[in-house]
């Protein structure tokens, strides 16, 4: 299977999870979706120096990913290449702000450093909770919790079809370079000079099939609202869950609680 | 006159670029009846079909589905009444699992849980693949991918049945199976090909497109065997029937 086909069947294989008849997944989404949103807040709002105030923060995807089953492993394999992006934010800190905030023994350590540091570890936390709502929740459903709280029809839509979109366009890309593979055997990649027709083909031909699509969906009375099926009233843990670790983020947010361990123990 | 029925009146239409795609067609089909619309490829067959279903509202002229004209505010009226087979079955299925799929139109409808899960269950049971209900679509083959497309239209419970290039990309076991499903259906069927074997094994009555223009409408027996007349627009005698001679 060549990279394209890893991609494919990497998205496949993520909503085969958001399927899985798991407790974490039959959460309602809206609480999925609230707590998501409210970690990724909170984590954003540690400040830029406070790096053991934000490890702890770390807690939350471990825990989700400890009761879903899922693998951490996998997760780090699909993420393998927006991590290093997101991580990269940071990267230039160290060079503009080199003021010394914290020895450690005779080490001197630059606010630059430091903030660079967190601004890695909140990019990554930010991915991986996505990550965590996204292989627990259908993509349906998450439209289905964005209407409930009233986000316009028209920018539901268009997420949903963003997130198919990049299946149709990444299937159009196997499609054409297997067809070009075998015209040009035993040749490494793309020659650069077809590059530009290989992509305005593939652009081409992937939105004709997104326009199918969508109209495929009209034809079938779809108005922009999503019914998911499943019953979903909201249960007791629907609202237990969000809570409980709506608590424990606000705790870790307002009280350096590594520091109050670290005292514990020393 | 039966309640099911199409009318066209001399509907004509081009995309934005100008050149007339349909010319002043006129067609009327009634209930029962299994329609072929021939034609070689850029005949104008696909835009026909569409243009029926309200996929663009462009046209000249009038086209009424069971009386009821079709314009804007009629569409999602005329939409339940029809179900429409993509010619790329990748365009139609987008839920993740066959069960999900099948199900997304009568959810949109609004029908209660358990009304859509009989519908799931008899759309699935129609096309003999209600042991595919869970798999993945990913997994699906080209023929199962077919047979699932159609599922998802009839628990529209749909009047009638239009098929843009349904045997393109299925194999011998897989086109004569999905020729014995349709051919059991008693809806009223307008089915898009140049495959002419396929449309001589599933209609009764044959539409010959050229140029955007409707040539000849006859019965199947008329027009599949004319050989000059199929020729003369781009296509060729239904292999079953060159044999036959
Ligand atoms: N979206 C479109 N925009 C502009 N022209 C189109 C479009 N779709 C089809 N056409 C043109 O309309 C004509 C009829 O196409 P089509 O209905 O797909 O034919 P058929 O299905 O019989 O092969 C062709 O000349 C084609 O190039
Ligand atoms: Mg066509």
């Amino acid at each position: 299977m060549n990279k394209i086909g890893q991609a494919i069947s990497e998205i496949q294989s993520l909503e085969t999870l958001s399927k899985e008849d798991r407790w974490v997944n039959r959460l309602h989404p809206l609480s999925k979706l609230f707590l998501t949103v409210f970690y990724i807040a909170v984590t954003v709002s540690f400040p830029k120096y406070d790096l053991s105030g934000l490890l702890v923060m770390a807690l939350y995807p471990a825990a989700v990913f400890l009761v879903s089953e899922l693998s951490f492993k996998d997760a780090l394999r699909r993420l393998r290449v927006v991590l290093p992006l997101v991580a990269a934010v940071g990267i230039l800190n160290p060079f503009f702000d080199r003021e010394v905030v914290l020895t450690i023994g005779s080490v001197q350590v630059w606010g630059g450093v430091l903030s660079m540091l967190t601004l890695m570890i909140k990019a990554v936390l930010t991915v991986l909770s996505g990550y965590l709502l996204i292989a627990t929740t259908p993509i349906e459903k998450i439209c289905y919790a964005l209407r409930i709280i009233h986000i316009p029809k028209v920018f539901v839509v268009v997420v949903l079809l963003i997130y198919r979109y990049v299946t149709v366009l990444l299937q159009e890309a196997r499609r054409i370079t297997q067809a070009y593979a075998l015209r040009a055997p035993g040749q490494k990649g793309v020659h650069y000079k077809v590059w530009g027709s290989l992509l305005g083909q593939m652009l081409l031909r992937s939105m004709d099939r997104a326009n199918d699509l969508y109209d495929s969906m009209l034809l079938r009375g779809f108005d922009g609202e999503f019914h998911t099926g499943a019953k979903e009233k909201l249960k007791p843990s629907d609202f237990l869950w969000p809570v409980l670790w709506g608590a424990i983020i606000i705790l870790l947010r307002l009280f350096p609680v590594a520091e109050l361990l670290g005292g514990l123990f020393l | 006159m039966s309640h099911v029925h199409i009318d066209v009146e001399n509907l004509s239409f081009s995309y934005e670029s100008g050149t007339p795609v349909l010319r002043e067609m006129n067609l009327h089909v009634s209930e029962n009846e299994s329609v072929g619309i021939i034609g070689a490829n850029g005949a104008g067959k696909s835009t026909f079909l569409k243009l029926l279903v309200g996929l663009n509202l462009n046209f000249t002229g009038k086209v009424r589905i069971e009386e009821i004209p079709l314009e804007k505010k009629t569409l999602p009226k005329i939409r339940e009444k029809i179900g429409y087979v993509f010619q790329d079955s990748d365009s139609q299925l987008f839920m993740t699992t066959v069960g999900e799929d099948v199900a997304f139109a009568p959810r949109n409808y609004g029908l209660p849980e358990e009304e859509v899960e009989k519908r799931v269950q008899e759309a699935l049971e129609k096309v003999h693949i209600a042991h595919l209900r869970d798999k993945s679509i990913f997994k699906l083959s080209g023929g199962e991918k077919k047979l699932a497309s159609l599922a998802t239209i009839l628990s529209m419970t749909p009047d009638m049945i239009f098929l843009d290039e349904p045997s393109v990309a299925l194999d011998p076991r897989n086109r004569r199976n999905l020729i014995r499903v349709l051919n059991e259906f008693g809806h009223l069927k307008l089915i898009a090909s140049h495959d002419l074997d396929f449309i001589w094994d599933t209609c009764s009555r044959v539409i010959l497109i050229s140029g955007g223009q409707l040539i000849a409408d006859g019965t199947a027996d008329e027009i599949l065997r004319d050989q000059a007349l199929l020729e003369e627009n781009g296509l060729e005698l239904p292999l079953s029937l060159t044999e036959r001679k």
